[in-house]
């Protein structure tokens, strides 16, 4: 769920509230959906949520993260094999974790945890401590400035650290040749010299700080695409390598839109003028349009839509069922979708056919954006 | 699958859209063996010669037959230490009364009641005779005493080998809440019970002027008791019971006794009929028949573990003509054969085929295939083997059972129990990411089938279920309607998931759940029928209604399937158990206000439920 990671203010919505509810209820989905997503099933039943499922490029692998362990209340990071059912922990256990991608090519997955971090029991026990008192919280997300980049090697089962400035470093992809990884991070902040004005501000809101960062998958190279005020994060490349997609919020860290650029960073221009929290973009395998959630429709009313990749169009609404739909993952094949929602209950990983001509006849059919694109003149 | 008693299901009605979809792309023109075997299966236990597998009639020991020559032909073997793979379990299939008379005397007269409309045994009587002085105990009813409504027929009133009348049902005119409290502790076993406990020799129950069915002595009941309940018990009609009042010299006609005890006054109790003596010989005669239970057993392999059984199961039993009482059928079917193809020659299929499979293969744990008589009559076959279950070595460590899988619909699979242990939703979750059923988990494991004879006895357990439709116990329920290849494949599922707790390292542990509202003593008590027909596959807000029984009350209020009952009565309906306590709440012939959503439109609608 940490792709969207949110500043607190608008922290609510996502998954406590109604993930604690339980077995109750079951939403009413609405016919239009069915044009585009079909035989809509849940993928997920174990552990408290689950979410976060990315594919391998073959299809036959997921991973993904979920709340499975009774002793750790955080989020630990899965590899689900989806020709045996066979599910297997990748990150060792303690901690916090997020955000987990498997290098094509290679099927080493990296991910961010803070299991190096002493403390990290500490707060294992403080948080189960919490929920054990009966009291419940938003879901919020607290850019531990322990996040640390990690990459399991498929060989040899070993962890490799990427990552070692101070900071949030996280919310890490692939790219599809498997020679970059794209994530955010604001390390940067803890290393300068910042104004009383900006250290109180990373105190209080360190994702403001946050940027995009590519590397590549060996660590060297490190290199800052995005020089904006406000959180940038969430990034993936396109299916044919060219372009970055991310949410990109405003100063106030109130709403987002997403963004495009080139592999590189340059060209970066925003898709959507939706004015809204829209996050969590993913290109379709087509390269035709994106996919993403937003909560246009109402504060507490994530539901996911399609825009085309220029966005010249205003975006297509794809769900129309109760609750929280978010983090949409195409599978490769481009005719299927998982996403989370908690439209049966507790967040966790669905699956549905998905119907790429209906999705284009949309997009078609969809009117002409309603403000002109902006350009980012202070990228690169 | 046994009636669920208290939602007055009927389940019946279901839009026309019954589309099978296999989950594997079949080759066109081609069926796989397994399909056209599970074929065989269904078509063989649904046939007509079958004569709808009643428990004890030879119909079910054709089935039985067939089911031995499935499991001799895998290779399965009979359990540890038996020589045949049937195993016979006794049962009642009836009683009736044989000469029960009430034999009176009050004022130096004497006067014997022996006809059956004016004195008659309740099915679960003692067959004997009991001498006692006549006391009149109101409703007979006492509530827990931590209950909202403290209530005790009982209080003040000496009982002591006394002969003991009560009025049928409970007070009637008082809220909602307290009725349907009331209602759960006003069944007709739950007052002999009482009646018992409060050192009673014999109860005579009498259906008040102000009830249902007024006056009338009490059809006796399908019961399948073995034995008596501890004490004589038997219903009296009104004229014999103002009789016996008028003897004693009371001015009040029943009706003034009931009218001011219909308030539910605590303090407008009982008294003895004074002068009255009486003797009340009840002679029930219990009809013993022997039921059939089918066990196969496929031992673990070279090298395996003996930590416990990973059992599965089906009933095999069904209905019969339908004249036990539990059929639905319309009145232009009655008397049919109720083929149960769904229900639940479907299930049997299933763990046949899972059987077959897993004989084939190598098994690091025992497996055990329990083909059950006497389901549809209260779960009789499975509790028998579970009764018998702590002598097993090992013991049995999971069981899974199949109860109607033959109607799988858009991949709809409903697994329920799934609360009983921890490991079923991580079960699920692995099997199904290869099978792709859209799967809805259900934490209950208190069913109305097989699975929760087992899981009363400490075993974890999961049911698998495609859902109830309009054919549900009627003549109707046939093999052309059912979905062959998605009992195939709901079988490779349940084949992979025991293979996946073969080779667990440890067996699922047990998880105690909760039970829900559904209790009491009500089963037999005032149950207002409405003919609405709950659908227990959907979890939503609410009741969705899967249909309504053609020309039942709910029919004739307008409602329909796919409606969602959100208020009954001025009481929020937001599950099945709200609605059972909903229903408990209500008056017979008495208008209800139901609120209802369909197609997203709130709706209001009266509803006049009829007696049962």
């Amino acid at each position: 769920m940490n792709r969207l990671a949110i500043s607190l203010s608008i922290a609510l919505v996502v998954g406590a509230g109604s993930a604690e509810a339980g077995a109750g209820g079951a939403k009413e989905t609405g016919e239009e959906e069915l044009q585009f997503l079909t035989r809509t099933r849940q993928l997920s039943y174990e552990g408290l949520r689950a979410g976060e499922g990315y594919y391998s490029p073959d299809g036959t692998k997921m991973v993904f993260q979920s709340e499975r362990d009774p002793k750790n209340p955080f989020y630990q990071i899965f590899e689900l094999d989806l020709t045996t059912g066979e599910t297997r922990q990748v990150s060792p256990g303690q901690g916090k974790t997020t955000c987990a991608f498997i290098r094509p090519g290679s099927g080493d997955i990296v991910f961010a945890s803070t299991h190096h971090d002493p403390k990290s029991e500490q707060y294992q026990k403080e948080e189960l401590e919490f929920r054990a008192s009966g009291k419940e919280r938003r879901y919020s997300w607290d850019y531990d400035p322990e996040m640390e980049l990690y990459v399991e090697n498929h060989e040899t089962g070993e962890l490799t650290r990427l990552t070692h400035a101070k900071g949030y470093d996280a919310e890490a992809s692939y790219s599809p040749d498997g020679e970059w990884i794209v994530f955010s991070s604001n390390h940067h902040a803890y290393a300068s010299d910042l104004s009383e004005h900006l250290k109180k501000k990373l105190e209080i809101d360190p994702s403001y700080f946050l940027d995009l960062y590519r590397v590549r998958a060996d660590g060297t190279d490190l290199e800052r695409l995005t020089v904006v005020p406000g959180y940038d994060g969430g990034p993936f490349f396109s299916f044919d390598g060219k372009h970055i997609v991310w949410r990109r919020f405003d100063e106030e860290g109130l709403t987002a839109e997403v963004w495009l650029a080139n592999a590189d960073g340059s060209e970066a221009r925003a898709v959507t003028s939706f004015g809204a929290m829209s996050w969590a973009p993913y290109v379709h395998p087509s390269g035709d349009y994106i996919i993403f959630t937003s909560n246009k429709l109402g504060f507490a009313n994530f539901e996911l839509f399609i825009v085309d990749v220029e966005g010249t169009k205003e975006p297509v609404r794809v769900t129309y069922t109760d609750g929280f739909d978010g983090l949409p993952v195409p599978t490769p094949d481009g005719n299927g979708m998982t996403w989370t929602t908690n439209r049966r209950g507790s967040s966790q990983l669905f699956t549905a056919k998905w119907n790429h001509a209906n999705a284009l006849k949309a997009l078609n059919e969809a009117p002409a954006r309603q403000e002109l694109p902006k350009k980012e003149s202070s990228s690169k | 699958m046994i009636q669920r008693t208290g939602t007055s299901p009927a389940l019946r009605v279901l839009p026309a859209t019954v589309v099978a979809v296999a989950l594997v792309s079949l080759i066109p023109g081609t069926v796989p063996a397994s399909v056209e075997q599970i074929t065989t299966d269904v078509e063989t236990l649904a046939a007509d010669q079958m004569e709808g597998r009643l428990t004890g009639e030879k119909g079910a020991e054709a089935a039985v037959a067939y089911i031995e020559s499935q499991l001799e032909k895998m290779g399965a073997v009979p359990m540890p230490g038996e020589k045949e793979f049937r195993q016979a379990f006794e049962f009642t299939a009836g009683s009736k009364d044989v000469g029960t008379k009430l034999y009176f005397r009050a004022g130096g007269e004497d006067g014997v009641l022996e006809d059956r409309t004016d004195v008659q045994a309740l099915s679960f009587s003692d067959s004997r005779a009991v001498d006692g002085d006549v006391v009149f105990a109101g409703y007979g009813l006492k509530l827990p005493q931590d209950s909202e409504f403290p209530y005790d027929s009982y209080a003040g009133l000496d009982v002591e080998g006394k002969i003991v009348v009560v009025l049928r049902y409970f007070p009637g005119e008082v809220d909602r809440d307290t009725r349907a409290l009331l209602a759960r502790y006003s069944g007709l076993r739950y007052k002999a019970l009482l009646a018992r406990e409060a050192g009673a020799a014999a109860l005579l129950i009498v259906t008040g002027p102000n009830s249902p069915n007024a006056g009338e002595v009490i059809p006796m009941q399908f019961d399948t008791a073995l034995s008596g309940s501890g004490i004589v018990a038997a219903s009296l009609n009104l004229d014999s019971a103002e009789m016996l009042l008028k003897k004693a010299g009371v001015e009040e006609s029943l009706k003034d006794l009931q009218t001011k005890m219909d308030t539910g006054n605590p303090h407008v109790t009982g008294f003895p009929l004074e002068g009255v003596a009486a003797r009340l010989d009840v002679k029930v005669e219990r009809e013993r028949r022997t039921g059939l239970n089918v066990l196969g057993y496929l031992p673990a392999t070279d090298g395996g573990v003996n930590d416990g059984i990973i059992t599965l199961g089906a009933h095999y039993d069904h209905l019969g003509h339908g004249s036990g009482g539990n059929s639905l059928a319309g009145a232009d079917e009655k008397g049919q054969v109720h083929n149960g193809a769904d229900d639940n020659a479907s299930g049997v299929s299933a763990v046949l085929e899972v059987g077959r499979a897993l004989a084939k293969a190598e098994r690091r744990r025992p497996v055990l295939m329990g083909f059950w008589g006497g389901e549809e009559l209260g779960l009789l076959g499975s509790t028998d083997f579970v009764a018998g279950m702590e002598d097993l070595s090992p013991g049995v460590g999971a069981y899974l059972n199949f109860d109607m899988v033959g109607r799988l619909r858009e991949d709809k699979l409903t697994i329920q129990a799934v609360g009983s242990s921890d490991r079923w939703a991580s079960l699920i979750e692995q099997a199904n990411v290869v099978h792709g059923f859209d799967v809805y988990p259900q934490q209950d494991p208190y069913l109305p089938t097989d699975s929760q004879a087992f899981y009363l006895e400490g075993v974890p357990t999961l049911n698998f279920f495609t859902g109830s439709h309009e054919d549900y116990h009627r003549p109707s329920d046939d093999v052309e309607k059912v979905n062959m290849e998605g009992i195939d494949q709901i079988s490779r599922m349940a084949t992979l998931m025991v293979r996946k707790l073969m080779k667990d390292e440890s067996l699922p542990t047990y998880q105690q759940v909760e039970r829900g509202k559904e209790e009491g003593g009500g089963r037999d008590s005032m149950r207002a029928f409405t003919g609405t027909i709950p659908d227990y596959t959907a979890e939503v807000e609410g009741l969705l209604l899967s249909g309504v029984v053609g020309g039942g009350p709910a029919e004739e209020a307008g409602l329909q399937g796919g409606d969602v009952i959100v208020e009954f009565g001025g009481q929020a309906i937001t599950n099945i158990y709200d609605y059972t306590y909903a229903l408990d709440a209500v008056k017979v012939n008495e208008p209800v206000q139901v609120i209802l959503v369909r197609e997203g439109e709130r709706m209001e609608l009266t509803l006049t439920p009829r007696a049962r």
